[in-house]
C-alpha cells in the first residue's frame, strides 16, 4: 500500500507536473494556431518555425547582453511585427482566391522552409543552450520541483487566462469574434477587416514565439526544433476542434498529460503513435473535433 | 390506386426544435403530389428526411411497399427515388454533357468503370436523350457554371432524372425563375408525369403553380400537416386559408 | 483545384505536346549522355524521374480528387524499404522487388486511406501529415530496419539478363519506361468513368451520393492507386542509390513532392514530371554553390504560389493551346 503511495508521490506526481509545464507551452502554441484558423481559415504550416524563431530571438537578445526577462518581454513584440508583415506581405496576396485553404497552407509551408534555412544560415545547425534564469527547486508536499518549471506553468497559465479574457471579455475580442462569425457583415459595419486579420495573425505568431522563449531553457535550441512540437500542437487543435479556444486548452492539457504519464509505461518512441491514435479515434467519433469554431463558441 | 410513397408519422428533432412533427401522407404512382406551406413550415426538412439526407427521429418512409427509412442517398437512387435541389447543386466546372454523363453512369450499374467513356453505351445514349428532352442541344459543351439561371434549373432536373428513377422529389424547381421560365417548367413537370409516367413529389413556394399542376396537395404549418386533398379541397379548407392564404394574399 | 479540368475533349493537344516533349527530350538526353559517357547527370536525371513518380501520385490526389496529401512520402519510403529488403535479403530480382513493393503499398494505402479519407479538406492534409510523421518515427527507432542509418549496401537489381540497375543508362531507360507507363496508365484512368467521377468529387462532392454513388469508395480507390504509384517509384530508389534511410519518409520528401506538383502545374499530371526535373536540377545547381538550397527552393515556391498558382504547365498549356487552335483555324481558312 505504502509503495503504491510512494509511486504516486515520487513517480507519477512529478511526471504530471513536468507534463503540465510542457502542456501550457503546447496550449500557447495551439492557441496561436487555432485563433489564426478560427478567424482567417489559414492553417499556418510555419507555426513551428515561428516557435523556433521565438527561441532564437531569446538566444540573440541574451547574446546582445540583455537579461532573460527582457528577452521574454521583447521577443513576442518582435514576433508580432514579423507576423504582421508576413500576413500583409504574403498571405493577403492569396487570401481572396478560391483555393484559399490550400494556397494559404502551401504558402505558409513555403515560408516555413525559408525561415528554417534562414535560422540555419544565421545561427548554424548546432543546438544552442539558454541558461534558465531561475535555478533551484521548491519543496511542495515532500517533493522537489524545479523552480523554472513552476515559473513556466505560472506564466503560461496567466497568458492562457489573458488570451481568454482578451478574446471573450474585451471589445477587441468581440470584434475578432464577430469577424470570424461573418466577415462580410463585420466589414459592412466598419470593422477594418484586413487589419484585424493581420493583427490576429501577428497575435498567433507572438504566442508561438512566447512558447519558444519559455521552453528554450528546458530544451536546447536548434533550427528544426519546431517540427515535432508543431505536430503535437496540430493534434491538439484537431482534437479540440479547429478554431476553438476552449478545445485547444482542454485538449492541450489532456494530451500532454497522456503523453507524460504514458512515458512511464511505454517507450517514448511510441509517444507520437499514441497521440496520433487518439487523434484518429476522436476524429472518427467527432469529425469536427470536440468543440466548434471561434465565431460560435 | 397503390401509393408509391407512404409517409407514416415522420418526425425529426434538431435540438429543441421539432422541425417535422408526426407527418403522414401518401403519394400515388404517376401523379404529382405537392407539399406547400409558409416559410419554416418544415417542408425542406421533410424533403431531406424522405431523400435520405437526414435520418428521422421517428416514423417510417415506405417506397413501393419497402421500408426505406434512413436509407443513405446513394441507396435511395438504387431503390428508384431521386431528388433535385433548391439551390442548384451541379458540377459548375464541368460541361453540361459531363454533368449528365456522371448522373447517367448509374445506368451502367458499376460496369465499365475502368473502360473508356465511349464503352458506357447506355449512359451515353441516355445523355443524348436528355439533352434533346431538355432542349440543351446548343449548350452541351458549355460549362454548367456559364448557363443562365433558368438553364441551370433545367439541367438540375435533367441530372436528377438521368438514372431513370420511378419517383422524383423536386425541391422548389422554379426557385428564382422568370415568369416565362416558370411557365415552361410547369409544362415540363406535367409532361414528366403524364408522358413518362413519373411519380413526382414537389415542394414549392409558388402556390399558383402548385394548384395548377398537382393532383394532390399536402399543406404543412409549423412542422405539422395542416390539411391534404385535391387543390380545390385545399383551397376551400378554412384552416388552410387562415394559416396560409390569409397571409399570402 | 483550379479549373483546368475543362472538358478534356478540347484539352489533349497542348498537354500531349508537353508529354511528348518531356519523354522524347529524356530519350535525347539519354542518347547524349551515353555518347559522352556521363554518369553523374544520368543518375541525377534518374532520381528526378523517381521523385517525379512520387509527384505524380500527389497530383492524382491534389489535382484530380482535391485532397492535399502532406505525407505521401510514407508510401514512397515504404516502397523503398520493401524493395531494399527484398533485394538484400531475398533475391536481387527487379521484378520481384517491384511486385512485393506494389503489394505492400497497396495494403498500406488501403489502411492509410481508411484512416485519412474520412477526414475532409485541411483535416485530410493534417492527418496524412501525421500518419507519415508517426510511421517515419517508428522506422527511425526500429533497430531491425537499421534505425537512423537505414539499410545500406543494397545490391543492384537484375532487370534483364545482362542488365542490372548499376548500369546508368540502362537503369535510366528502365526508370523512364516505368514512369512513362505510370503516366500513360494514369491519363487513361482519368478518361474512364472512374477518373471522371474523381473530377466530379473535386468539383462538388455533396451531389455525388444523390447520383447513386458513394464518394468514399472512389476516394479510397484513388488513395490506394496513389499509394501504389508512390510505392513503385520508391521501389526504384534503392536500386539507384544502393541504400534507403528514414529520411525518405520525412516531411521534407512529402513537402518537396507537393512543391514539384505546384511548380509544375496542379492537375496537369505531366507538370509533376516537369516540376520534379526542374527542381532536382535546380537543387543540384544551387547545391554546388551553397548548402542552403532549401531557401532558394522555398522562395521559388512562395513566388509560384502567389504569382503563378497554376504552375508551369498550367500556365503554358493554355498559351500553347491558343496558338495551336489558331493555327488550326487559319490552316483551315486557307484551304
Amino acid at each position: 500500500m505504502s509503495s503504491a503511495l510512494d509511486w504516486l508521490q515520487f513517480v507519477l506526481a512529478p511526471q504530471m507536473v513536468n507534463g503540465l509545464s510542457i502542456g501550457v507551452a503546447v496550449v500557447l502554441m495551439a492557441l496561436g494556431l487555432t485563433i489564426i484558423f478560427g478567424l482567417l481559415d489559414v492553417i499556418n504550416m510555419a507555426h513551428g518555425e515561428f516557435y523556433a524563431i521565438g527561441a532564437y530571438g531569446a538566444v540573440a537578445l541574451i547574446g546582445l547582453g540583455m537579461s532573460f526577462w527582457w528577452a521574454l518581454a521583447l521577443t513576442p513584440l518582435l514576433m508580432a511585427v514579423l507576423g504582421y508583415v508576413t500576413e500583409r506581405g504574403l498571405i493577403q496576396r492569396v487570401f481572396h482566391s478560391k483555393d484559399r485553404h490550400t494556397l494559404t497552407l502551401l504558402l505558409t509551408f513555403g515560408v516555413g522552409i525559408v525561415l528554417e534555412d534562414v535560422l540555419k544560415i544565421v545561427f548554424g545547425a548546432n543546438p544552442l543552450r539558454v541558461e534558465a534564469p531561475i535555478t533551484g527547486a521548491t519543496e511542495l508536499v515532500g517533493l522537489f520541483f524545479p523552480n523554472y518549471r513552476l515559473f513556466v506553468m505560472a506564466v503560461g497559465g496567466l497568458l492562457i487566462v489573458a488570451v481568454w479574457v482578451l478574446v471573450f471579455r474585451t471589445s477587441l475580442g468581440a470584434i475578432v469574434r464577430a469577424a470570424a462569425f461573418d466577415r462580410y457583415m463585420s466589414a459592412s459595419l466598419g470593422v477594418p477587416i484586413s487589419r484585424v486579420y493581420a493583427a490576429t495573425f501577428a497575435f498567433g505568431v507572438a504566442l508561438a514565439g512566447i512558447s519558444g522563449v519559455l521552453l528554450a531553457p528546458i530544451y536546447s535550441v536548434f533550427p528544426t526544433m519546431g517540427r515535432d512540437f508543431v505536430l503535437i500542437a496540430f493534434s491538439v487543435v484537431i482534437i479540440g476542434g479547429m478554431g476553438s479556444i476552449k478545445g485547444a486548452v482542454l485538449a492541450g492539457l489532456l494530451l500532454t498529460q497522456v503523453q507524460s504519464i504514458s512515458s512511464l509505461f511505454i517507450s517514448p518512441v511510441w509517444n507520437d503513435p499514441l497521440l496520433f491514435g487518439i487523434m484518429v479515434l476522436v476524429l472518427m467519433w467527432r469529425p469536427q473535433g470536440l468543440y466548434g469554431k471561434l465565431g460560435n463558441a | 390506386m397503390e401509393p408509391i410513397l407512404s409517409i407514416h408519422g415522420l418526425s425529426v428533432r434538431f435540438g429543441a426544435l421539432l422541425a417535422v412533427n408526426d407527418v403522414s401522407f401518401d403519394a400515388l404512382a404517376g401523379k404529382i403530389t405537392a407539399v406547400i406551406g409558409p416559410n419554416g413550415a418544415g417542408k425542406s426538412s421533410l424533403f431531406n428526411l424522405i431523400s435520405g439526407a437526414v435520418t428521422p427521429t421517428r416514423g417510417r418512409v415506405m417506397f413501393e411497399n419497402k421500408d426505406v427509412t434512413g436509407t443513405s442517398p446513394d441507396h435511395m437512387l438504387k431503390v428508384g427515388l431521386s431528388r433535385s435541389f433548391q439551390i442548384t447543386n451541379l458540377f459548375f466546372e464541368l460541361t453540361v454533357q459531363e454533368n449528365l454523363r456522371l448522373a447517367a453512369q448509374f445506368l451502367e450499374q458499376g460496369h465499365g468503370l475502368f473502360r473508356p467513356l465511349a464503352a458506357s453505351t447506355r449512359a451515353n445514349a441516355r445523355v443524348d436523350e436528355l439533352i434533346v428532352q431538355f432542349g440543351l442541344q446548343d449548350k452541351a459543351s458549355e460549362l454548367a457554371g456559364y448557363l443562365s439561371h433558368g438553364e441551370q434549373r433545367r439541367l438540375e432536373i435533367a441530372v436528377s432524372l438521368a438514372a431513370r428513377p420511378r419517383m422524383l422529389l423536386l425541391d422548389e424547381p422554379t426557385q428564382g425563375m422568370s415568369h416565362a421560365d416558370t411557365k415552361e417548367t410547369e409544362i415540363m413537370i406535367r409532361g414528366l408525369a403524364s408522358e413518362h409516367g413519373l411519380s413526382i413529389l414537389l415542394v414549392e413556394h409558388d402556390v399558383d403553380l402548385v394548384m395548377n399542376i398537382s393532383d394532390h396537395v399536402v399543406v404543412m404549418h409549423q412542422g405539422k400537416k395542416l390539411a391534404e386533398g385535391t387543390p380545390a379541397q385545399v383551397r376551400s379548407n378554412a384552416s388552410v386559408q387562415a394559416a396560409y392564404f390569409g397571409e399570402h394574399g | 483545384m483550379h479549373d483546368q479540368a475543362k472538358p478534356s475533349a478540347q484539352a489533349p493537344s497542348a498537354s500531349r505536346y508537353f508529354t511528348w516533349l518531356f519523354f522524347l527530350g529524356a530519350l535525347v538526353f539519354a542518347l547524349g549522355a551515353g555518347l559522352v559517357g556521363d554518369v553523374f547527370f544520368l543518375r541525377l536525371a534518374t532520381e528526378a524521374l523517381i521523385f517525379g513518380g512520387l509527384a505524380l501520385s500527389v497530383d492524382l490526389l491534389l489535382g484530380r480528387v482535391g485532397l492535399l496529401p502532406l505525407g505521401q512520402a510514407l508510401f514512397f519510403g515504404l516502397g523503398a524499404y520493401v524493395s531494399a529488403l527484398v533485394l538484400k535479403e531475398w533475391h536481387n530480382s527487379f521484378w520481384l522487388s517491384v511486385t512485393v513493393s506494389l503489394v505492400a503499398s497497396a495494403l498500406a494505402g488501403l489502411v492509410g486511406g481508411i484512416v485519412a479519407i474520412r477526414a475532409k479538406g485541411v483535416y485530410f492534409a493534417l492527418i496524412s501529415f501525421g500518419l507519415a510523421q508517426v510511421v517515419s518515427k517508428v522506422v527511425f527507432n526500429t533497430r531491425d530496419l537499421g534505425a537512423s542509418d537505414g539499410i545500406i549496401g543494397v545490391p543492384g537489381a537484375a532487370i534483364f539478363p545482362g542488365l542490372t540497375s548499376a548500369d546508368p543508362i540502362g537503369f535510366f531507360l528502365v526508370t523512364l519506361a516505368t514512369i512513362f507507363g505510370l503516366y500513360c496508365g494514369l491519363t487513361y484512368l482519368m478518361e474512364t468513368p472512374f477518373g471522371r467521377q474523381l473530377s466530379a468529387i473535386r468539383t462538388n462532392e455533396h451531389r455525388i451520393p444523390f447520383l447513386g454513388f458513394d464518394p468514399w469508395r472512389y476516394k479510397l480507390l484513388a488513395f490506394v492507386v496513389a499509394a501504389c504509384i508512390a510505392g513503385l517509384s520508391g521501389a526504384l530508389y534503392p536500386m539507384l542509390r544502393g541504400f534507403v534511410s528514414p529520411e525518405l519518409m520525412f516531411f521534407q520528401v512529402s513537402g518537396n513532392a507537393v512543391i514539384n506538383v505546384i511548380v509544375g502545374g496542379t492537375g496537369t499530371l505531366i507538370g509533376s514530371l516537369y516540376g520534379s526535373t526542374l527542381l532536382t536540377g535546380l537543387k543540384s545547381v544551387v547545391g554546388s554553390f551553397t548548402a542552403h538550397h532549401q531557401i532558394v527552393i522555398g522562395l521559388l515556391f512562395v513566388v509560384v504560389v502567389i504569382v503563378f498558382p497554376r504552375g508551369l504547365i498550367g500556365y503554358l498549356s493554355p498559351l500553347l493551346q491558343r496558338r495551336l487552335s489558331f493555327r488550326h483555324a487559319t490552316g483551315r481558312g486557307g484551304q
